[in-house]
């Protein structure tokens, strides 16, 4: 499309764009940046706004210069608050660690190997895959109730190291298949047994790649909110889940909850703006 | 050497002489294939595929307080939920609904933001940041900020209307407004994944075609329709069949902004099986639909799929 600008010079018959040359297009280009701005930030910024707000100034958002921090102090005053925050960050860190080191391998094999094993393992993901969270994350936790397990850290965990194994095996395929193999064969020339050029050659050059993954994977276990309602309770507070109480428990107390909902996202705010390149880099499929 | 392990493999390479060695190798190689995605397959098996057998199972049972037994029951919770009215005329038509509404309008959305983001502008990396957080914000944060924007007393969106001295609808109160936002919150999360990738998309498509089109003098729809769309036919395909799974499953942004109501008009797959299982407390009849709802996505899936890969054969 910017190379309209180089056909210029051509010929060509008017169009329902013409009129808008050259100069505006800069204005139609501004108001379209403007619209997808409005639309991307608005409810966010509605929604800080509201945070911002006495628990009886939330009411008329659209006027008044009332503004407090209070709303934070009150919300950081009750300990399931504190305990969600710190449980959820727990769950996230260990759960990333985890379900990377799982899958790590496993995309590795899918990127390298041909022939029956990793033909039926691709689609065996590809089936899961398509599994709705749901159909598994129910019975899940008739096993985590039976074994004991349900409420504990440990629980959960489980269930969020085994929602990665299919899309990041899948997705880890797609950075080794991004590398040169030949360096590997050089190292296994040299000695280096087959595990020895996974570790020391591949797993080196796939690094950014999966340091990128990781911090979506942080994140989506962070936002995660359907495997905590089910498998966790009053013991083991996660963060989306008790934002989500704060709702029915309190009725109107939306000053309160959008506190706790700005806070929670902070974690996403500081890796869009710091982490972008490697966001961007993580969701390609 | 010993020949250990070297009748794993079947003797049909039994003419060469190394056979013993390259077969070892061979084995070698299994194992080591089988290493690398045991502990993937041990998590997937543990905590998906054995849970997904019991759920299985519990559908064929009575799982209720007064059965400790757990009798056998067969087909009946099958029966019930597929001969249920709300599931049949509501739920299915939602869920699909939903994911056609969403898939649809994320990806158009998108491809304009895309668009727009290839063209190059000052400040675009600040816009490209801005777009970008809806998806980071995630679908719980997303909804909260959805339901208070669209509160029917207290919101800024019938603020703005009762400015413009249009209506106010009482929008989570109604069907069709409540349906509206669920879409409407969806689309604002999920069109920034469209937008990014589309994006990527469109910045490793080759100059020349472009640069030919202007030559010749197309327009920018026609440039747009005839090279852009067909080129980035493969991108397109991925993104709409992996959105429009996963689109099935959506649970968060209904249940937070509506809980499935007014009177269940809103629910959907995940929220229906959800209800059965924890709101009515039966867990079988939860896990039959859910076994129904797996079957049905995995049709539609394959489907898509196929039908996905022949659109992208197309235009080879």
């Amino acid at each position: 499309m910017s190379l309209a600008s180089t056909a210029q010079s051509s010929p060509r018959r008017t169009r329902l764009f013409d009129f808008l040359q050259p100069g505006a297009r800069a204005a139609f280009t501004a108001i379209a940046v403007t619209a997808v701005v409005v639309l991307f930030l608005a409810p966010i910024i509605i929604l800080v706004v509201t945070s911002l707000r006495p628990g009886w100034g939330v009411y008329y958002i659209y006027r008044g210069t009332e503004f407090t921090l209070a709303n934070y102090v009150e919300v950081f005053q009750r300990s399931v608050v504190v305990e969600a925050f710190i449980n959820s960050f727990l769950l996230s860190t260990v759960a990333t660690i985890l379900s990377l080191g799982v899958t790590v391998t496993s995309g590795y094999m899918l990127s390298r190997f041909k022939g029956w094993l990793p033909k039926t393992w691709f689609t065996s993901i590809y089936v899961f895959r398509t599994v709705p969270y749901i159909s598994w994350v129910l019975p899940l936790y008739i096993v985590n109730e039976s074994l004991g397990l349900y409420d504990t850290f440990f629980g959960i965990l489980a269930a969020h190291v085994a929602v990665h194994v299919c899309f990041f095996s899948w997705i880890m395929k797609g950075f080794f298949d991004g590398i040169d193999p030949s360096m590997e064969y050089a190292a296994m020339i040299d000695g280096c047994t087959r595990w020895g050029a996974f570790r020391r050659v591949a797993l080196p050059a796939a690094g950014p790649a999966i340091a990128a993954l990781g911090i979506l994977s942080w994140l989506w276990t962070w936002n995660e909110f359907l495997f905590a309602l089910i498998l966790t309770g009053n013991r083991t507070p996660l963060l989306t889940v008790t934002m989500a109480q704060f709702v029915t428990e309190l009725g109107t107390e939306w000053n309160l909850m959008s506190a706790m909902a700005v806070m929670a996202m902070i974690p996403a705010v500081i890796i869009t703006l710091f982490a972008q390149k490697y966001v961007i880099q993580g969701l390609r499929i | 050497m010993p020949t250990v392990a070297a009748d794993r493999q079947p003797a049909s390479r039994g003419a060469i002489p190394a056979t013993r060695r390259r077969s070892r190798l061979i084995g070698e190689r299994l194992n080591f294939q089988i290493g690398l995605i045991l502990p993937s397959v041990l998590v997937l098996l543990l905590f998906q595929v054995v849970p997904i057998f019991i759920g299985t199972d519990a559908s064929f049972r009575r799982w209720t307080l007064y059965d400790p037994d757990k009798t056998w029951v067969g087909l009946e919770h099958y029966r019930y939920v597929l001969s249920d009215t709300n599931f049949l005329f509501t739920v299915l038509p939602n869920t699909f609904l939903l994911m056609v509404g969403s898939v649809g309008l994320s990806l158009a959305l998108g491809m304009a933001v895309a668009l727009l983001l290839h063209r190059g502008f000052a400040a675009q990396r600040l816009v490209q940041t801005v777009v970008l957080l809806p998806l980071m914000i995630g679908p719980v944060i997303a909804s909260t900020m959805m339901r208070w924007t669209f509160n029917d007393q207290f919101g800024v969106v019938n603020a703005f209307l009762g400015w413009l001295g249009l209506g106010q609808p009482a929008w989570l109160a109604d069907r069709w407004y409540a349906f509206g936002v669920i879409v409407f919150t969806d689309v604002w999360i999920w069109t920034p994944w469209f937008g990014l990738l589309l994006l990527a998309g469109l910045k490793s498509l080759p100059k020349e075609p472009f640069e030919a089109a202007a030559l010749d003098a197309a327009g920018r729809w026609r440039t747009f329709t005839h090279i852009t769309v067909p080129m980035l036919r493969p991108v397109i395909g991925v993104c709409v069949v992996i959105r429009a799974i996963d689109c099935f499953r959506t649970f968060d942004q209904v249940w937070l902004l509506t809980g499935g109501g007014p009177a269940r008009s809103t629910e959907v797959f995940s929220i229906y099986v959800y209800m059965e299982a924890f709101q009515n407390l039966n867990f079988a009849r939860g896990s039959a639909a859910a076994v129904i709802g797996t079957l049905i996505i995995m049709v539609a899936g394959l489907a898509l799929y196929a039908l996905i890969n022949r659109f992208m054969d197309v235009s080879r």
